[in-house]
């Protein structure tokens, strides 16, 4: 389904037959002249006169009677996706956030790349989720995860250093919450390129192992931080420890394979490479290791093979340049 | 904790002392390059390189300085280690956004002949008996037909008929009405500052091979050599090197955002990108970095040349191991090279700062946007230099503030040459940063190892000997290097090469000359330059 904007679809609707008054009622809503056309739309009794009163209803922020027509199921796909979107911004303003949703992802379906249903469902989920820390905040202002979530929201905005100050707090108030030490040792790494926060952050992960001495993306991040001081038969030793832990982790499987590549265990190395690309077969890592392992155990026409997954994965994402190229009006390079 | 103290005493006397001194010499010449505060086209964050070039053939280096818009390229001769700016009378005025050089005698008569990239039209500046340059891109069939953003060049000679030819990478097409402004499309930010739009986002271009076909000029073979493909990577900076041992030159050029080009000489005039499969594409975990400067070298003495990238800062630098049939492994992180990750990496290059017989590493950085200044984090817009020097065991250590005040000095750095300017056996690094003065940086070793320098002359290879391969045994030691063309951020260094030699007082070389012929020079003394010819056979 091509993506449609609104105004397209109202030019679409509008270009059907009409008579006279519902026409310029159509006009005068096209135009943004809400009275004129709620007086020029009432008369119209069609479903497409309905529809458009209501979208003009919704317009001007009366949701209430503009509802059911809105909630009607029209045969017209754009008129759908018109009366469906004001729906679901009549349920955001009156923060009736689950019935919102329940429209966006019903319209997603139908209109994946739409980017009006797509920015609708950012729309809601950024009011969502300022609601949520507005209660939070409001609520209980002392708890540890006031702290954590404002640890969160300094990640987003790379203000690191304050993300690791809130981490801390909330560490002091709640020692024995998971994925607290798990997340500063994150922090710590994004807040400085310096060696030494190297040890500070590893010192983070371990004391969350201490907690949960399952988790394997701990294991993994103090593996990453051994293999980079040069410590690789530490490194290989928390790797065992990761996949042992989950099986299923195909980033610490990438790195457990590319540590027995070095180590020249090609069989093992080949076995976890291959399972990763399978557990991720968009891993360009995995993939690309896999290719290594086989070319470096002079297996070249596999590693060629592999080379030709590889060359489908690593092309451009559809869309991504050529979209961009036709707004600066330059066509693809052939 | 004997062993401890050992090994930092080792460090501690192979930190051989930075010092800038261009000021003493006469490098005091500002030289502009896009904003100093902030930018708001891509083209002001690439330029430009440098280069040391004899082109007056008197046996000491003179240095070759490419400016952005604002300014002209500049050329300083070398008069016994205090340099004279003969720009205009050398005939190498020219203005413009000018972004790499790269130097070797294309028609073979004696004397070294630069080329200089632009957007927009390159020069090809033919050396006129070593005393002036004359302008001759568009006689010699290298005009362009439209605006191109040329950034590393090299000459090779990739067809082994005895003449150079050239190749050029292509960043990406750029012109100012159509690319959008900072902060206008999700391309055009840096951790949420808005910033130069690019390289992701603006359209390719594909690089460029001209043949040299004499008299005639050079032919534009991009299409038929496959050199055009794939077109699909922001090419920067390149070197020259034959990367599978087989007598046949190749190139390699570091990648912008994409994956990093090898190409193949086929052996039949055409080369095909083998860089995927051949592990030098990517980094280990499967990435395309910033790819900017490159280097080659022998790190690890086995005999082939490695090869070393530069990238942007959260990026490694990243050293490929080469497997000694032109296969790759990533060795950043073994090899000791992986915990600064701040820097914008640009120029680079080997050279034994020591002179123990064993290749260090240089590189120096800046960050792309001034911008950066704003976050309030440890990355800055100007930044310090990197001396990794080599252990001898397969890995490097970083010198840090131990290498001396130069190489401390923050500098918006891109263009670096190396080149021994003064002939004292220590390799010196001019360096091009952004409006600002070029840096000159002279070791000054502790050590009292001897040294070697050699001059290689072909006759029936190219006259520059760019692609001849060089063994040197002192004391039951061999050690290898190769003539190269282009290399770290478009830039060339001294086509001479320079070997470290601990204590030995004589050498033994042999020499691979492009067009195939092999030939050993014998008990060669060390403490000097050597001038080796192709015997004409």
């Amino acid at each position: 389904m091509p993506a449609t904007s609104p105004i397209a679809c109202i030019a679409l609707l509008l270009a059907t037959t009409a008579s006279a008054t519902a026409q310029s009622g159509f006009d005068a809503f096209q135009r943004g002249d809400y009275a004129a056309a709620k007086q020029l739309l009432s008369t119209d009794h069609s479903p497409r006169g309905r529809a458009f009163l209501a979208l003009t209803e919704a317009a001007t922020g009366r949701c209430p009677e503009a509802e059911p027509a809105l909630l009607a199921d029209y045969e017209d796909q754009n008129l759908r996706l018109l009366t469906t979107l004001a729906m679901s911004r009549c349920r955001i303003a009156q923060q009736r956030w689950a019935e919102a949703a329940a429209l966006l992802t019903k319209l997603e379906e139908e209109f994946p790349r739409n980017p009006d249903v797509l920015y609708e469902n950012a729309r809601l989920h950024l009011k969502a989720w300022n609601g949520a820390v507005e209660r939070i905040f409001e609520s209980a202002p002392a708890s540890f995860r006031v702290n954590q979530l404002s640890a969160e929201i300094f990640e987003i905005q790379g203000r690191y250093s304050e993300a690791v100050a809130e981490y801390r707090k909330a560490l002091a108030k709640s020692p024995a919450t998971l994925n607290l030490h798990y997340r500063l040792g994150r922090a710590l790494l994004m807040e400085s390129h310096a060696p030494e926060s190297l040890e500070a952050a590893r010192r983070e992960f371990e004391a969350e192992l201490e907690l949960n001495p399952y988790d394997a993306v701990a294991e993994y991040q103090i593996a990453q931080i051994f293999e980079v001081q040069g410590n690789p038969g530490a490194a290989r030793q928390r790797l065992e420890s990761a996949v042992s832990n989950d099986p299923n982790f195909p980033e610490a499987l990438v790195a457990l394979g590319r540590a027995l590549v070095a180590e020249k265990d090609y069989t093992r190395a080949v076995e976890m490479l291959s399972k990763a690309a399978e557990l991720a077969p968009q891993s360009e890592s995995a993939v690309y290791n896999l290719m290594l392992a086989y070319r470096n155990a002079g297996q070249r026409d596999r590693a060629l093979e592999i080379k030709k997954r590889l060359d489908e994965l690593q092309a451009s994402p559809d869309g991504e340049f050529s979209s961009f190229l036709e707004r600066i009006g330059e066509a693809p390079q052939q | 904790m004997r062993r401890a103290l050992l090994a930092l005493c080792l460090v501690a006397t192979a930190a051989a002392q930075s010092v800038n001194v261009a000021g003493d010499v006469g490098l005091t010449d500002v030289i502009p390059n896009g904003g100093d505060h902030s930018k708001t086209w891509i083209i002001e964050t690439t330029g430009s390189g440098a280069a040391w070039i004899d082109y007056d053939n008197d046996d000491d280096l003179d240095a070759f300085l490419v400016s952005g818009e604002g300014g002209t390229n500049r050329l300083y001769r070398n008069d016994r280690g205090k340099f004279a700016e003969v720009t205009a009378q050398a005939g190498l005025g020219s203005e413009g956004w000018g972004q790499g050089v790269c130097a070797g005698d294309f028609d073979n008569d004696g004397y070294t002949d630069l080329f200089v990239t632009y957007w927009g039209q390159n020069r090809l500046y033919r050396n006129l008996d070593g005393e002036r340059f004359a302008e001759i891109a568009e006689s010699s069939g290298l005009a362009q037909i439209r605006v191109r953003y040329n950034t590393g060049c090299a000459f090779l000679d990739y067809d082994n008929d005895g003449d150079l030819d050239l190749f050029v990478a292509n960043y990406l097409k750029f012109d100012f009405e159509t690319t959008p402004r900072p902060g206008d499309n999700p391309y055009c930010y840096y951790r949420n500052l808005p910033t130069v739009c690019g390289p992701r986002g603006l359209p390719f271009d594909r690089n460029l091979l001209y043949r040299n076909d004499g008299d005639k000029g050079f032919a534009d073979v991009s299409e038929s050599s496959g050199i055009a493909a794939p077109a699909r990577n922001y090419a920067l900076g390149v070197i020259t090197g034959d990367w599978n041992d087989d007598g046949f030159t190749d190139l390699y050029v570091a990648c912008d955002r994409t994956p990093s080009i090898l190409y193949i000489n086929q052996r039949d005039g055409t080369f095909e990108d083998e860089a995927l499969l051949r592990g030098a594409a990517l980094d280990a975990s499967g990435e395309a970095l910033s790819g900017m400067g490159v280097a080659a070298g022998d790190y690890n003495g086995d005999g082939t040349a490695d090869l070393f990238r530069t990238n942007f800062s959260d990026e490694r630098s990243t050293l490929y191991r080469n497997r000694g049939d032109g296969d790759f492994d990533e060795s950043t992180v073994a090899a000791g090279l992986g915990k600064n990750t701040r820097y914008v990496g640009w120029g680079t290059g080997f050279l034994d700062i020591d002179n123990d017989g064993r290749t260090d590493l240089l590189l120096v950085n800046g960050h792309v946007f001034p911008e950066v200044e704003r976050l309030n984090t440890d990355i800055h817009y100007r930044q310090r230099a990197i001396l990794y020097h080599n252990q001898g065991d397969g890995e490097f250590a970083d010198l840090g503030d131990q290498a001396g005040p130069g190489l401390s000095e923050p500098h918006a750095a891109r263009g670096l040459a190396l080149g021994d300017y003064d002939n004292d056996g220590q390799v010196d690094a001019l360096v091009n940063s952004q409006n600002e003065a070029p840096a000159l940086l002279k070791f000054a070793a502790p050590s009292e190892n001897h040294w070697i320098s050699l001059h290689l002359e072909g006759v029936r290879s190219n006259r520059s000997a760019i692609g001849a391969k060089v063994w040197v045994t002192s004391a039951g030691r061999t050690q290898y290097a190769s003539v190269r063309g282009g290399g770290s951020y478009l830039s060339q260094s001294d086509l001479r090469l320079h070997f470290g030699l601990e204590k030995a007082d004589t050498v033994d070389v042999e020499v691979h000359w492009p067009r195939g012929l092999r030939q050993q020079f014998g008990q060669l003394d060390a403490g000097g330059t050597h001038r080796l010819v192709e015997s004409p056979r």
